[in-house]
């Protein structure tokens, strides 16, 4: 399985990456998930979220979601994975993610699972600017 | 031995620092270690029920042994995405 999980301090231009796709003849299934920072959080507005990330940390237990990925979908050919750190305002993307493979239930369920799980194991917060 | 702690997120805030240093006796333990800080920096200790432990890139239980030269890191639940 291709694997790409980039940190980065740079907006997030979903068309840029889904132009760098590659996919075999044999994969079927594109899925992307955008996740953006909306303006309200709890009932408050906000204008933005302050990520921070412990790195090289976050980038290991991405490697173990992946590993968990690949064992339970052995089919997929690809997951990248990009989220954004520092101050991303309200509208802009702070998670884009993609998984390519042969039929789409595996990649939405593979793509749920990274998700889910990220959220409980990747060490990333997050801190909302009024 | 010396094991150097790092406090993310907020955890930063309640201790007013992002990394010290505790002396802790050979084949002392994080429970130990938290011990110890909690009672430097009694604002933490509040947090306990939620504290997420790491030892390197791994995650660990209060249990585990430390090792000299151990890097530490106590963070809140994390919250990407």
């Amino acid at each position: 399985m291709h694997r790409l999980v980039t940190l980065t301090r740079d907006p997030i231009f979903d068309s840029a990456y889904i132009s760098q796709r590659s996919m075999s003849a044999t994969m079927g299934a594109a899925v992307s998930f955008s996740g953006v920072v909306r303006g309200h959080e709890n009932g408050e507005a906000i204008t933005a979220i302050e990520y921070e990330a412990n790195e090289p940390m976050a980038l290991h237990q991405f490697d173990i979601l992946l590993d968990l990925i690949e064992e339970q979908w052995p089919m997929i050919e690809t997951v990248r994975i990009v989220h954004r750190l520092g101050k991303v305002p309200v509208g802009e993307p702070s998670l884009w993610l993609e998984i390519i493979a042969p039929h789409r239930a595996e990649a939405f369920a593979s793509g749920q699972f990274l998700i889910d799980e990220m959220k409980k194991s990747v060490p990333i917060w997050k801190k909302m600017i009024g | 031995m010396t094991i150097r702690v790092q406090f993310w997120s907020y955890f930063k805030d309640l201790s007013g620092c992002a990394e010290t240093t505790e002396q802790l006796p050979p084949g002392a333990t994080i429970d130990q270690l938290l011990k110890n800080l909690y009672a430097r920096f009694p604002k933490l200790s509040a947090m306990q029920n939620s504290t997420l432990i790491a030892v390197g890139l791994e995650y660990q239980g209060r249990s585990y042994l430390l090792n000299e030269g151990d890097e530490v890191s106590l963070f809140p639940p994390v919250q990407g995405g």
